[in-house]
């Protein structure tokens, strides 16, 4: 179980000084439940994630994993980022292998649990020898779910593993991670930017706006879910008009959530802000 | 590329050394001092030769003389300038430490360095240092004369070092990350990502570096106090109007030269095989 107990996390930069980027969080993320965090870019979600995967302490509050403070990454965590970020000089298996190397298993034991994993996502065997840059983009989201699967850690930690694939791609892996987790129940904290990716995964959407969680969806419809059926087009307006409560389903709204509004606090964080 | 095109890019390649080989041909037919090719490839042809017009050894010691030197300096500065390029890239104070120094040496010449390494080192060696060897041993160690070896090992470590600090620091956050994220110490992050990761800019440092050695053996070479090697051969050649040996020594640095650039630059594309291609 993951908690976040009044969490918040300034970052200093050289150009804009004091940046905020989460501001008083608190959120839990129950065991064997898969969380996501739903937000625009900027919204603070990715420092949510990092903190959690302890790549950074909070400014102030706690972290806390199974009741005990995050300090550094927690040894039975797996960690999928949006580009994946599979180390390019390592072959598919050695990549995959990478965390039971990094924990000591031998050599022979974990080719074998790395085969495994890559069979789990449906992954050729044969691709086992290429390097990364060989592999389309889908390819290569697969090998680092892999990786992160394979050492089998009670907590996956997912950025936006999606959002650089294309559609079709991106449903497809949603429902074969759907299928994964069903058998491993792992506790799952999700961040992303899609509405629709969100209903179709989560037990619990927590909308996030300005580095604060401002609403708290539970998901109820039964898995498997169909994206085009009332119940779920219904769920997913819901959310959209949680995302943009001045104007529900306006464009205007929407876009106006990219900047910060005259006056208001400028919380908004960008990727290359980041000191 | 059709056997046409390879055809006329070897032509285009051989047309200026064949253009002064030409040159060469016509200076030493009018000349006395040019010496003739015959004579530069008599040399050649017998390098274990001790010649009997100059007070040099044979060609062939003379290249081992400068290889065992360049190859001494330069496996000292891969071992020093490994982990302090390693620290500057990963460790920012070490960086502000050392760069200003490292850039202000880097725009002189390393053999400018060679009266400053004579000072502090004389004309010891390691046969200096260890006494009682017998007779030849003597000879190849007095060979590496420490002042000679400090001043290639001077030559070669700024640019390994420089290039190992550009790579380690250059080296992807987010696989730092990573590692970090699949629980990796900071010794395995240096071993299993920081270290590959920088290979490609190592090895390039590496290949400048062994460049600037072979160069710098050779000028070192001509200042006094050494005795043998490829250098030495030229000045003496030059001073006792010995030029076929001049010349032939010429050809031999060329041909290590290219050898040794030949073999890092295998290394490095092997590093970098990895790497998608450029397009």
């Amino acid at each position: 179980m993951i908690r976040f107990e009044h969490v918040s996390k300034v970052f200093v930069t050289p150009a804009r000084g004091e940046v905020p980027a989460l501001a008083d969080v608190s959120l839990t993320c129950p065991p064997e439940e898969l969380t996501c965090v739903l937000g625009p870019s900027g919204c603070g979600k990715t420092t949510l994630l990092r903190l959690a995967a302890g790549l950074d302490a909070p400014t102030s509050g706690r972290v806390l994993v199974d009741g005990r403070a995050v300090s550094g990454p927690p040894a039975d965590f797996g960690l999928v980022s949006q580009e994946g970020d599979l180390l390019p000089w390592r072959r598919v298996l050695s990549n995959v292998a990478m965390g039971l190397e990094i924990r000591g298993v031998r050599r022979a034991e974990r080719k074998r649990r790395a085969r495994q994993a890559l069979a789990r996502l449906h992954l050729p065997p044969e691709i086992a020898r290429s390097h990364p840059h060989e592999l389309s983009g889908g390819m290569r989201q697969r090998v680092a779910l892999a990786r992160a699967l394979c050492p089998n850690p009670r907590v996956l930690l997912m950025d936006e593993p999606f959002s650089q694939l294309d559609e079709l791609t991106r449903s497809r892996l949603q429902a074969e991670l759907l299928v994964l987790w069903l058998a491993d129940r792992q506790t799952v904290l999700f961040v992303t930017h899609s509405v629709e990716e969100a209903v179709f995964l989560a037990d619990r959407v927590l909308v996030m706006t300005f580095g604060r969680i401002t609403r708290s969806i539970p998901v109820t419809l039964p898995r498997p879910r169909n994206r085009l059926s009332e119940p779920f087009v219904e769920c997913l307006l819901d959310i959209r008009r949680a995302l943009a409560p001045q104007a529900p389903a306006d464009v205007a709204a929407a876009s106006r959530q990219d900047a910060p509004r005259p006056g208001e606090h400028p919380i908004a964080f960008h990727r290359g802000d980041r000191p | 590329m059709n056997a046409g095109r390879i055809a006329l890019r070897i032509a285009l390649g051989a047309a200026v050394p064949v253009a002064v080989l030409g040159v060469w041909h016509v200076a030493s037919a009018h000349s006395v001092v040019v010496p003739s090719i015959g004579s530069v490839v008599e040399v050649l042809a017998h390098p274990f030769r001790e010649p009997a017009n100059l007070d040099a050894t044979s060609l062939a010691g003379g290249a081992a003389a400068s290889v065992l030197r360049v190859a001494c300096g330069f496996a000292l500065a891969v071992v020093t300038a490994l982990p302090i390029g390693l620290l500057m890239g990963r460790c920012r104070p070490v960086m502000d430490l050392l760069s200003p120094a490292i850039t202000a040496a880097m725009v002189v010449s390393p053999v400018a360095w060679m009266p400053v390494a004579i000072i502090a080192f004389g004309l010891s060696s390691p046969a200096t240092v260890l006494h009682g060897q017998e007779a030849w041993r003597y000879g190849v160690l007095d060979q590496l004369r420490f002042a000679i070896v400090a001043v290639v090992w001077f030559g070669a470590f700024i640019p390994i070092a420089i290039n190992t600090a550009a790579g380690a620091r250059n080296v992807r956050e987010s696989y730092i990350e990573a590692a970090r994220a699949l629980g990796a110490s900071r010794g395995q992050l240096l071993r299993k990502v920081i270290l590959p990761g920088a290979a490609p800019a190592i090895v390039t440092g590496l290949r400048l570096g062994g460049g600037i050695a072979w160069r710098v053996i050779i000028v070192a070479e001509i200042f006094p106090g050494t005795r043998g090697g490829l250098g030495y051969t030229i000045t003496t050649a030059h001073e006792q109007a010995a030029y076929e040996y001049a010349f032939a020594s010429i050809v031999v640095i060329c041909g290590i030269g290219l050898l040794l650039d030949g073999v890092l630059r295998l290394a490095e594309a092997r590093v970098a095989r990895w790497r998608p291609k450029e397009r």
